[in-house]
């Protein structure tokens, strides 16, 4: 017999249980039914690390982060034109209006200087 | 040595364009007394993407204005309007007017008594990119407006008259007719 099947035989020997094992396995057996998990065990099947979910946030961050950065920034740009515009628009009316009256002057005299 | 050269005409045509613009400085002073003033200082970067969000379907003066502003290397604009007479003084003008001495040329000088308004109109001559300068003074109100940059004044006047002016054209108008 060589010395691995005694080891076996060692290992895989037959063993009594601890007292009162089968009353234990009885009354957890008759015992009431585990609670439906709450939201907070949801909640903390997340934060156990390692998890999935963990890398899916971390993800989740690290390209939110950066769309949020340009999005203001497009935003920030798209307000500072539409200022512009504005600017732009009343200044060229501000521009044709003075010159439209100085020629509706213009005008006026020419009148003038022929009924004279 | 090539880059050097580019640079350098870079600095140059950069300081030729904004050299063409007026110096206003010394009517800001004249904010303080003013009732309402209107500032608006558009150089040729602030054109380009105030150009760029003009669409035609906001206003149907805007593909107008884009045109019109597609040659142009700055606007600026200053309007003051006062509650009494004579919150300015002539000295402020003068100074304008002395800029406009060399390069310049008047075209129109329209002084009218009856409503005490004067005007004058000076476009910018011996330059290729020209320019435009106006300057109107009543007794209660200064406004001065240079442009910088090829400017149709037939498209602005017509900018002009759509803000609620009736258009006048100037030539095709007939004069009436002398009564004998």
């Amino acid at each position: 017999m060589s010395y691995l099947e005694d080891d076996l035989k060692m290992a895989l020997r037959r063993t009594e249980p601890p007292e009162g094992f089968a009353e234990r396995v009885l009354a957890r057996a008759n015992g009431p039914a585990p609670a439906e998990p709450t939201w907070w065990d949801y909640l903390m099947v997340l934060v156990r690390p390692p998890r999935v979910q963990w890398v899916a946030l971390s993800l989740i961050v690290s390209v939110m982060i950066p769309a949020a950065g340009v999005y203001r920034k497009e935003r920030q740009a798209r307000a500072e034109g539409e200022r512009a515009k504005q600017q732009l628009v009343f200044a060229v009316h501000v521009a044709g209006t003075k010159l439209h009256r100085v020629q509706q002057k213009v005008l006026e005299m020419g009148r003038m200087d022929t009924r004279l | 040595m090539k880059i050097l050269r580019s640079l350098t005409l870079c600095v140059l045509v950069g300081a030729a364009g904004y050299g063409q613009a007026l110096d206003l400085k010394n009517l800001d002073k004249l904010a303080e007394k003013a009732s309402d003033k209107v500032v608006i200082s558009l150089d040729g970067s602030v054109l380009k993407m105030a150009a760029k969000f003009l669409s035609d379907a906001d206003d149907p003066d805007s593909a107008k204005i884009k045109k019109l502003v597609s040659g142009l290397k700055g606007i600026y604009v200053k309007t003051f309007e006062f509650e009494k007479e004579g919150e300015y003084s002539p000295s402020d003008i003068s100074a304008i007017r002395k800029q406009l001495e060399s390069g310049w040329s008047r075209i129109v000088d329209v002084q009218s008594k009856k409503d005490g308004e004067n005007a004058e109109i000076y476009l910018k001559t011996g330059a290729a990119d020209g320019g435009l300068a106006i300057v109107c003074a009543g007794a209660k109100q200064l406004t001065i407006v240079n442009i910088v940059g090829k400017i149709d004044l037939d498209e602005l006047s017509e900018l002009g008259g759509n803000l609620g002016v009736p258009k006048i054209d100037v030539e095709k108008a007939k004069p009436p007719k002398k009564d004998d």
